[in-house]
């Protein structure tokens, strides 16, 4: 009884009293009580997708948010491990559970060929040199079409299970282990991994970092590695659900679909792209659902990052923390919004300017 | 903990920053190194500290980007300018940039830890902190503002701090009074001098004589990339043509 006194006074005072955990909780809730409230298999693969899709721009938020390495081609760690996973699949008949690992491990050597020219380009130049390199693995792919299958790309390979809630539910284990070590990674308050805080530091002056003994180098491999990985976790996944790897997951598009999720959800923060994802994909997939939707969902589309950008400039999920979160300036607790008081040293949370008026009224 | 910097020469394509530049720092002295504008003191301490060597790297084959460093820098029997830049503030010697640079959107206490990063005991991180809270009270009071909102010389301090932080024996310290008010000068100078009190050698640059010339007793006189003289302050002062050529005094 003790024990569960306990247990519910820490979830009490570490969920319950911050309102991003509380919709991060209430997030994670729906996401396992969806194929409880609908077996529908459109909904399952919107959101099995949204899942996957999330992992990938993720990852593009630990290589490109936190790092500032400018990635604009990272459909490239996606398709080189959809490819890899489905030739395994197609030629030597591995299991999913074999070949999505052996995708992601050959995404991390791609993730580190591609840092090579971090080493030396920053900003848009390398992002112009990253944005290439999906181009020369499709030019490859186009080369060898009997092994590749060219532009129809690889057809047939075997899912993860022919049931669509358990491939739903493996998408979602895999999505919440991936993004929380992702998370875990970049979080400069982590009192686990110091990573976060170096990334940090190389993103904003690299001089500095230098200065202050953080090998760049290392660290910014390091960054690539992870984010490939990750990627190609998410490009393993994919191909397996969809049954194809073809050109498509090294479309330009689709490495810009990354960026757009991130900047819409908010860059640098793992839970921004992940809201993104969530927010955007099903939407333009409801969208879809409609014959005036399917004409517009383009528009609409445009006109809502247009929208975002303009008013919430750092993302939506910063958007809204900022408005449901107060941080108490005295000892940086997080608080909600309505409360008065700090909950852990009881500083008051807003300034109050009290008028000359009020004051000789007596009322403050 | 001795330093000797030999015959270091650096250009930029053609601009030549130090020619044939040659000093030394004993163990627990504190030096300064003064000079006008663009004589090559901060070009220097980068050369030192590695940044130079990496910014060759980084900048190979851009145009401009084409860096020619040469000679020596002897620091414990190894030589420095063979080693990159972390490998240089793991061996202690440690660069404390011009106006603090901190990591402008992180707190304080997340840019002293970042500091901290080369050491992998949390107990010596812990007495570390503690030793840097104690010789800059400022930078306690200001743990968890964000460090982009401190003053000038709160950002000195941090940046004195975090070379703390790495463990530092040796400091180079570029410039540290610039842009400072007189009263918070003088405030520097003391938590300079209690830094060097604590065992570490120094190595600063100064375009305030008089600054310089009362923290250290030795100096270098840095001229268009060039050495122009060596001494004690009175030295210096003493010789007409440093004096009124080099010191503007």
């Amino acid at each position: 009884m003790i024990y569960f006194n306990l247990f519910f006074g820490w979830i009490k005072q570490e969920i319950f009293a911050i309102p991003g955990r509380v919709i991060a909780l209430v997030f994670f809730l729906l996401l396992i009580a969806l194929p409880l409230v609908t077996q529908d298999p459109f909904y399952l693969r919107v959101f099995t997708l949204a899942l996957i899709f999330a992992i990938f721009a993720a990852s593009w938020d630990v290589l490109s948010g936190f790092t500032g390495q400018l990635n604009l081609g990272h459909a490239l760690f996606f398709g080189v491990s959809a490819y890899t996973a489905g030739l395994l699949n197609i030629h030597l008949q591995y299991s999913p559970w074999v070949t999505i690992p052996c995708g992601a491990v050959i995404a991390v050597s791609v993730g580190l060929f591609a840092g090579i020219p971090a080493l030396r380009l920053r900003g848009f130049y390398l992002g112009l040199v990253t944005l290439t390199f999906p181009l020369i693995l499709l030019g490859i792919l186009f080369a060898f079409p009997n092994f590749t299958g060219g532009e129809l790309g690889v057809s047939g390979i075997s899912r993860v299970s022919s049931s669509a809630v358990v491939n739903y539910y493996t998408a979602m284990v895999v999505f919440t282990v991936s993004v929380m070590i992702m998370w875990k990674f970049t979080d400069a308050k982590s009192k686990l991994l110091r990573t976060g805080i170096i990334l940090h530091a190389i993103r904003e002056d690299e001089i500095t970092a230098r200065a202050s003994g953080i090998n760049t180098t290392y660290y910014k491999f390091m960054a690539f590695a992870l984010s490939g990985f990750f990627a190609g976790i998410a490009g393993g996944l994919y191909v397996h659900y969809m049954r194809i790897a073809g050109p498509q997951t090294l479309d330009l598009f689709f490495s810009f679909q990354a960026i757009l999720w991130t900047i819409f959800g908010g860059i640098a923060t793992i839970y921004g792209p992940v809201a993104g994802v969530f927010i955007l994909y099903p939407l333009l997939e409801f969208l879809n659902l409609t014959a005036w939707g399917e004409l517009l969902r383009q528009i609409i589309f445009a006109v809502l990052l247009i929208v975002a950008l303009m008013f919430m400039p750092e993302g939506i999920t910063v958007w809204i923390l900022d408005k449901i979160e107060v941080k108490c300036p005295r000892c940086k607790v997080v608080n909600v919004f309505y409360r008065k008081k700090c909950r852990a040293c009881r500083a008051p949370l807003h300034l109050v300017r009290e008028s000359a008026h009020q004051y000789n009224k007596g009322e403050v | 903990m001795k330093l000797e910097v030999n015959n270091i020469s650096v250009l930029y394509d053609r601009a030549v920053v130090l020619n044939n530049v040659s000093l030394h720092v004993d163990e627990g002295e504190i030096v300064g190194l003064v000079g006008p504008n663009g004589a090559g003191k901060t070009t220097l301490l980068r050369a030192i500290s590695g940044l130079i060597g990496w910014e060759k790297e980084a900048l190979k084959g851009t145009v401009g980007g084409k860096i020619t460093l040469e000679g020596s820098v002897n620091y414990n029997g190894e030589d420095m300018l063979k080693l990159r830049a972390f490998e240089i503030v793991k061996r202690g010697l440690v660069l404390c940039p011009e106006r603090g640079r901190p990591f402008r959107e992180m707190t304080v206490l997340e840019n002293l830890e970042a500091g901290a990063h080369l050491c992998k005991d949390k107990k010596v991180i812990e007495e570390n902190l503690e030793r840097v809270y104690e010789l800059f009270p400022v930078l306690k009071a200001r743990t968890n503002q964000i460090a982009g909102t401190i003053s000038g010389g709160e950002r000195t301090m941090l940046a004195i701090g975090r070379s703390l932080m790495a463990q530092a024996r040796f400091l180079l310290i570029d410039e540290p009074s610039v842009g400072l008010a007189p009263k918070i000068k003088a405030d520097l100078f003391e938590r300079i001098k209690n830094v060097h009190g604590m065992g570490i050698t120094i190595l600063l640059t100064e375009q305030d004589i008089g600054f310089a010339f009362d923290l250290a007793k030795r100096h270098y006189v840095l001229s268009q990339g060039q050495m122009m003289a060596e001494g004690s302050p009175d030295q210096l002062l003493s010789d007409e043509v440093i004096r009124k050529s080099y010191l503007g005094l």
